[in-house]
């Protein structure tokens, strides 16, 4: 069955600093909805007053990745596509992938092998029989 | 002249020097933690109802009442304020691992009926092992969840915790959601797994005299097919088993023997019918009359 892979969103930003506009905008209006939307993500909003670190939206993955993205100076509406976006994801790396294909089962009818198509030792070849 | 304020270069590669070197902590220790909605949470995230006060006590282990007591005691309490309010979950565990075990075996015993009985135990025993049931646990992040003395926590802890999850939705949600949700999260550990990585067999033509005398068919004659390389370092016998004249199976080795022991594991694989070829797991809905059978003969 499909299990979400995003644990937790920690919403982190300042309740009084320009860029976290956005964010508290957020908060005010779309979190609810986003959290009654999806029930199986935590969402931590942890204000911190006074001047600090950039807005931030934190994201737990259930393989132990945290990923931080940042918020600051973004409208209401982007951060809400930045958390869907979040929650759709895995926590696997985002590297480069080598090549777009995979199959568990890359051979159907058996894997070739120097023996494949020889006759066996055991087949007697005698004289063609006549048609009677 | 005094040194020019402000942020100096090293300082940013210091405190992350600090940050690596810091020892692992609990995910509950770090801010930004709320037990309840995070338990709700996990019930959501399985797709299951679970009955919240049960999952409380499947995730409480021994180990941690033990530790909150001495902890208390050394903190100097009353005897009374000592003895906690919170219950185990052994008793959880064990209902789970009896359900599981059972459910797991009615499984194989439908799917592979001519499995002999040690198969199947060898395949569930796998299939609630420590280290697939931990990893399994780890990947639902029950490593969070799970209150225990010791971080991070051992894979038998990690173990008992899952069993007593599994105990708590079959006394929340009846024994046919717990068997769906055990399909779905132990079965698919099988998948790419040979039947004999599984099961160790120490000889397998005994076991396949065996299985041919039940089925009153004659006792295999063992032939070289092919070979290569008969005089090399790496030589290669494909020997194939005949019985009646009519080929039963095949198999490669590197000496005579090993290749005679591989082709009696492909003859067992095919008369089990655990070949890699074979239909893929059914993890559809059961129907209504099936999941009341199951649960009458579980009963």
């Amino acid at each position: 069955r499909y299990v979400r892979q995003l644990q937790r969103l920690q919403l982190l930003f300042s309740p009084t600093a320009a860029d976290a506009r956005g964010a508290r905008q957020f908060v005010e209006e779309a979190a609810q909805d986003f959290a009654r939307q999806h029930p199986d993500v935590v969402l931590y909003v942890s204000p911190h007053s006074g001047p600090g670190p950039a807005p931030v939206l934190r994201a737990e993955y259930l393989n132990g990745t945290v990923r931080e993205e940042l918020i600051a100076s973004r409208t209401s509406e982007e951060i809400l596509q930045l958390a869907t976006k979040l929650a759709n994801q895995s926590g696997l790396d985002i590297i480069r992938i080598r090549k777009p294909f995979h199959t568990d089962n890359p051979s159907v009818q058996g894997q070739w092998h120097p023996l494949t198509n020889k006759p066996s030792i055991l087949t007697v070849q005698g004289p063609r029989l006549q048609p009677q | 002249s005094a040194p020019a304020p402000g942020k100096k270069r090293w300082l940013r590669a210091y405190l992350e020097m600090q940050r690596l070197q810091e020892p692992p902590q609990r995910r509950s220790e770090k801010p930004n933690w709320d037990y309840h909605a995070e338990i709700q949470a996990f019930g959501h995230r399985l797709q299951e109802n679970f009955a919240l006060d049960l999952l409380k006590i499947a995730f409480v282990n021994p180990c941690y009442i033990e530790s909150e007591e001495a902890r208390r005691r050394q903190l100097g309490l009353d005897k009374d304020a000592v003895a906690l309010q919170l219950q185990d979950n052994t008793g959880l565990a064990e209902q789970g691992l009896r359900f599981a075990r059972d459910y797991l075996a009615q499984c194989f015993e439908g799917a592979y009926p001519a499995l002999p009985a040690k198969g199947v135990e060898a395949l569930v025993n796998f299939l609630t092992s420590q280290e697939l049931v931990s990893y399994v646990a780890q990947n639902l992040a029950i490593q969070d969840l799970a209150l225990c003395r010791d971080f991070p926590a051992p894979p038998d802890v990690l173990q008992k915790t899952f069993l007593a999850v599994i105990g708590a939705l079959l006394e929340s949600s009846g024994p046919e959601r717990t068997g769906i949700f055990v399909r779905d999260f132990l079965i698919p550990q099988l998948i790419g797994k040979d039947l004999f990585e599984i099961w160790e067999v120490v000889n397998p033509m005994g076991l396949l005299l065996e299985e041919l005398t039940k089925r009153n068919i004659s006792a295999p004659e063992p032939r070289i097919t092919r070979q290569l390389g008969v005089s090399t370092v790496l030589p290669v016998y494909f020997v194939g088993l005949y019985c009646d004249k009519k080929i039963l199976a095949e198999g490669p080795g590197e000496t005579l023997l090993a290749a005679e022991e591989e082709a009696a594991r492909v003859a067992l694989r095919k008369l089990y019918g655990y070949t890699e070829n074979r239909r893929p797991w059914d993890y559809s809905k059961p129907k209504q009359g099936l999941a009341a059978e199951k649960a009458i003969s579980s009963n």
